[in-house]
């Protein structure tokens, strides 16, 4: 049986049930990770023990969740925080094997891809680190605005002009491809 | 790459048009193509690692559960007793001369068997 969030936390909360969390982990693992790698600049052993660490002290906060926001809003935000966080105290030091390793791993698999896709992950790669977090969470993420800026904790009013920066930016930088889609 | 490096220099001259973001088509059509472009990963043993980690639940839960538990026994049990024909039984057994000893013996021992049964499935 496929519960949502809300019936899932009440059971963990209220029964100490593992197994319900458990399914919270597994709806959102691929995502989170997903969104963790492009914030680690593509280390995806770092992403990946951010996202178990931002699990972990989910759960362990998760009696204070008060259901203001969504639990995927929540997460995120604790998600961003580690990573953020663990940015500044090791801000010198990148893991250039693993980063040197990811690249070329994706850039076998961009060989694989579309021209749309290759064109797409350039344009966003033209994007400052604030405009590209701000449209993976907006528009790929379907976060609110509000929701973005609670996650990266920005104001509302940047948040939005991030967006609508790169939404511009890509709209230019795509348009071949959107004229395409149009023309048919 | 043609058609982004044809463009690339277009994206430096951005009018206020375009940067209203007034185009609800672009928007559906890039959110498409951002998802579209999105591997799915998968759970490769993370959500176990995970689960590995947590605390363990608190005592005061795992009680709470096993007292709703045993009252939902209680409850069901209460309601199959109500509408059992005791009486029916009874008059039954006493015409076909079965000692009645035995019969509450045997009512006990299917009511344990009963319950038990019930606490296994809802622990389950």
């Amino acid at each position: 049986m496929d519960l949502n969030d809300e019936d899932l936390i009440r059971r963990v909360v209220e029964d100490g049930d593992q197994r319900a969390y458990a399914q919270l982990v597994r709806r959102y693992q691929s995502q989170l990770r997903f969104s963790l790698r492009q914030l680690c600049d593509g280390d995806q052993a770092l992403a990946d023990d951010m996202a178990q660490e931002a699990f972990i002290k989910a759960y362990k906060a998760l009696p204070a969740f008060r259901g203001d926001a969504r639990f995927s809003t929540w997460l995120y935000r604790i998600a961003y925080n580690l990573v953020m966080s663990h940015k500044r105290k090791n801000a010198p030091e990148v893991d250039q094997e693993a980063v040197d390793r990811a690249q070329a791993q994706e850039s076998v698999e961009e060989s694989q891809q579309l021209g749309m896709a290759r064109d797409l992950n350039a344009a966003m790669g033209e994007l400052s680190e604030a405009q590209r977090q701000a449209v993976h969470l907006c528009m790929q993420r379907g976060f609110s605005h509000e929701e973005a800026a609670s996650i990266m904790k920005l104001p509302l009013g940047t948040v939005k002009s991030h967006v609508n920066r790169a939404r511009a930016k890509l709209q230019t930088l795509l348009q071949a491809w959107r004229e395409e889609v149009v023309n048919g | 790459m043609d058609k982004f490096e044809q463009w690339q220099g277009g994206a430096n001259t951005l009018n206020d048009s375009t940067l209203q973001g007034k185009d609800p088509d672009f928007d559906a059509w890039l959110g498409q193509q951002l998802q579209f472009n999105e591997p799915y990963l998968d759970n490769d043993g993370f959500c176990e690692r995970v689960m590995a980690q947590l605390p363990a639940p608190s005592r005061r839960a795992e009680r709470r559960a096993t007292r709703v538990q045993y009252a939902a026994v209680l409850a069901a049990s209460a309601i199959v007793a109500w509408q059992f024909p005791f009486g029916e039984v009874l008059s039954e057994a006493v015409q076909q001369s079965i000692s009645l000893y035995s019969l509450v013996g045997v009512g006990i021992l299917s009511s344990l068997a009963a319950m038990t049964g019930g606490i296994l499935a809802a622990r389950r």
